[in-house]
C-alpha cells in the first residue's frame, strides 16, 4: 500500500507537469498541438548531448534544454499554426507530421537505440522499505514547484489573467486590450519551457528513445480528454488520476495493462460527460 | 475638433457587407445614441470603430488615423468597449474581470477600480462571484466597469439594456449620466429602446440595414413622423 501511495504520487507528479503545458495550449487555442510530444523529446536529447557528450554541468544541460523546447514551440506556432488557426484540423494534422520528421531527424542524429540518462541525483531513499531514487523525488517536487508557481502565475499576474481571459472569451479579452496572438504565442513558447523540463524528468525517470514523445502525449491527451477544457486544477486532479490508476495496474495486476485503462476512461469520459470531469465547455 | 471622425465606413463579413458609407463625428463630452432595429448593424459598428471587423473608409480618434489598427491598440489608444453580450470571463471573479479590463492601464488601478465600485456598489460586495453566476444587470455591471478600468477617452456601449428589467436599465442610464457629468467621458451607446436612448444622449443617428437614416438632437428627432411612426408606432 505504502509503495503504491509513493510511487503513485511521484508519476503523478510528472504526469501533471507533461499535461499542464497541452492543457494550455489546448484552452487558449483550442487546438490540440500532436506536435507537444516533440518538446518532451527534444527537452531529454538536448540534455543528454550537452550533460554527456559535451560534459557541460546539468544545471547548463537544464537552461539549454529548456530555451530549445522554447524556440522550437515559438517557432512551430509562428511558422505553422499561425497560418492555419482558423482550420484545428489541419493543425493537428501537420502538428503529428512534424512530430514525425522530429522523430526522424532524432533517429538520424542519435540512432534508433535507446540511451540511458543519467540521474539528475544518485541516491536513494527507503521510505517504509521503499526505494524512492533521489532523481525521480528531485523531479517530482519540482513539478510541484514549477506547477504551483504556474497556478500562481495564472492568477495573480496581468500577463497568466490574460491567458485564462483569452482562453475564456477571445472577444472579451480584445476589448480589454489583449492582443489574442501575443498571447497564444506566450502560452506556446511556456508550454514548449514546460515540456522540455518535462522531457529531462521523463528521460530520467524511463530513457533516452526517439519514439519517446508517444506516450508523453497520450498522458497529455488523456489529461485534456478526462479533465477538460478550461481547468488548470481540473488536469493537475486528472494527472493523479491516471498516475494512481497505473500505477495501482502495474503493482496489482500487469504492468501490460499500464496504459489500458486510461484508455478506457477516456471513452468512458466521452460518453458520459463530453464537456469532461472539470471542464467547462463541449469538447 | 471632433473626438471621433467616421467616413464612408463599410464593414464586410466574408463578402457580405453589412456596413454601407456610414459616415460621422462624435464631438467630446457628449452622450450620443445610435439607434435601430435588430439587424441594423448597430453592433457591427461598435466593432468596426474597436477594428474588430474587416472595413473600409476611415475611422480618426483624437485626429489619429485607427481603421486598420487592432483592437488592443486602440483600447490603448483610448477607447473603451462594453459589448452586447458583455463577452466576460465567465469563470473569473468580478474583481479578476475588472483587473483584465486594466491591462494596458495599470498605472491607474486603484483609482479606476474605487471610481467602478462607486458606481456600481454592488459590485464590490461581490468581488470574488464568479461572473457566470451572476444576473443579466450585474454582468452588464462588470462590463461597464472592464471597459471603465481601461480608463477610455470614449465609452462604446453596445445595448446596454438588453433583457435587462426596467429598474436595471434607469440604475444603467443613472451610471452613464454621472460618468458623463462628473468626468466629461465622451459616450457612444447603441440602443433598440429609443424611450431609454432619448432619456440618456443628447445626439442621436438612427442607423438601418447598415445605412445611416436620420441624425439630429433628441428635440430635433422626436418631432420626426419617421421616428414616430417607425419606432412609437404612432
Amino acid at each position: 500500500m505504502t509503495h503504491i501511495i509513493i510511487q503513485g504520487l511521484l508519476l503523478s507528479g510528472l504526469y501533471a507537469l507533461i499535461a499542464v503545458g497541452f492543457t494550455m495550449i489546448f484552452s487558449v487555442g483550442r487546438v490540440l498541438n500532436l506536435a507537444y510530444g516533440v518538446y518532451i523529446m527534444l527537452g531529454g536529447y538536448i540534455y543528454f548531448q550537452c550533460v554527456q557528450v559535451w560534459h557541460l554541468p546539468k544545471a547548463v544541460g537544464f537552461v539549454m534544454a529548456v530555451a530549445a523546447g522554447v524556440a522550437f514551440a515559438v517557432a512551430t506556432y509562428q511558422l505553422l499554426v499561425r497560418r492555419l488557426e482558423n482550420n484545428p484540423v489541419a493543425v493537428e494534422i501537420s502538428t503529428l507530421i512534424l512530430a514525425v520528421v522530429m522523430q526522424a531527424l532524432i533517429v538520424m542524429i542519435y540512432g534508433a537505440a535507446s540511451r540511458t540518462m543519467w540521474p539528475l541525483v544518485n541516491g536513494v531513499w527507503r521510505i517504509e522499505g521503499v526505494a524512492v531514487t533521489y532523481n525521480i523525488l528531485i523531479a517530482t517536487v519540482a513539478s510541484w514547484f514549477i506547477l504551483g508557481g504556474l497556478m500562481w502565475f495564472v492568477h495573480k499576474t496581468h500577463l497568466g489573467r490574460a491567458i485564462m481571459a483569452v482562453s475564456m472569451d477571445r472577444k472579451g479579452a480584445m476589448v480589454s486590450g489583449i492582443d489574442p496572438r501575443r498571447i497564444s504565442l506566450i502560452t506556446w513558447a511556456i508550454s514548449g519551457g514546460l515540456g522540455a523540463i518535462a522531457g529531462v524528468f521523463f528521460a530520467t525517470y524511463t530513457q533516452l528513445d526517439p519514439s519517446m514523445w508517444v506516450g508523453p502525449l497520450i498522458i497529455a491527451v488523456a489529461v485534456v480528454v478526462i479533465g477538460g477544457i478550461g481547468s488548470i486544477v481540473g488536469s493537475l486532479i486528472v494527472a493523479h488520476l491516471i498516475g494512481f490508476m497505473e500505477t495501482i495496474t502495474t503493482s496489482l495486476l500487469a504492468a501490460e495493462l499500464r496504459g489500458v485503462f486510461t484508455m478506457l476512461l477516456i471513452i468512458i469520459v466521452l460518453i458520459v460527460t463530453p464537456k469532461g470531469l472539470f471542464g467547462r465547455e463541449e469538447l | 475638433m471632433a473626438l471621433l471622425e467616421i467616413s464612408n465606413l463599410e464593414a464586410f463579413y466574408g463578402k457580405a457587407r453589412s456596413l454601407h458609407g456610414v459616415s460621422l463625428n462624435i464631438e467630446p463630452g457628449k452622450i450620443v445614441a445610435i439607434i435601430g432595429p435588430n439587424g441594423a448593424g448597430k453592433s457591427t459598428l461598435l466593432d468596426s470603430i474597436m477594428g474588430i471587423t474587416t472595413t473600409t473608409g476611415s475611422v480618426k480618434f483624437d485626429g489619429q488615423e485607427i481603421r486598420a489598427q487592432s483592437p488592443a491598440l486602440n483600447v490603448k489608444a483610448g477607447i473603451g468597449y462594453a459589448p452586447e453580450r458583455g463577452n466576460l470571463f465567465p469563470f473569473m471573479g468580478v474583481k479578476d474581470n475588472l483587473l483584465v479590463g486594466a491591462y494596458t492601464s495599470r498605472d491607474k488601478i486603484d483609482e479606476n477600480l474605487r471610481m467602478v465600485f462607486d458606481l456600481f456598489p454592488v459590485l464590490e460586495q461581490r468581488q470574488t462571484q464568479e461572473t457566470g453566476t451572476q444576473s443579466g444587470g450585474e454582468r452588464q455591471m462588470v462590463s461597464l466597469g472592464r471597459a471603465l478600468m481601461t480608463s477610455p477617452k470614449l465609452l462604446l456601449v453596445d445595448e446596454p439594456t438588453i433583457g435587462l428589467a426596467p429598474k436595471v436599465c434607469l440604475d444603467i442610464a443613472a451610471a452613464l449620466k454621472k460618468l458623463n457629468e462628473e468626468t466629461g467621458l465622451t459616450i457612444v451607446i447603441t440602443e433598440q429602446n429609443v424611450n431609454f436612448a432619448m432619456s440618456l444622449a443628447q445626439e442621436l443617428h438612427v442607423l438601418e440595414t447598415g445605412e445611416l437614416r436620420l441624425s439630429g438632437t433628441v428635440d430635433e428627432l422626436q418631432g420626426e413622423d419617421y421616428i414616430k411612426q417607425a419606432y412609437f408606432g404612432a
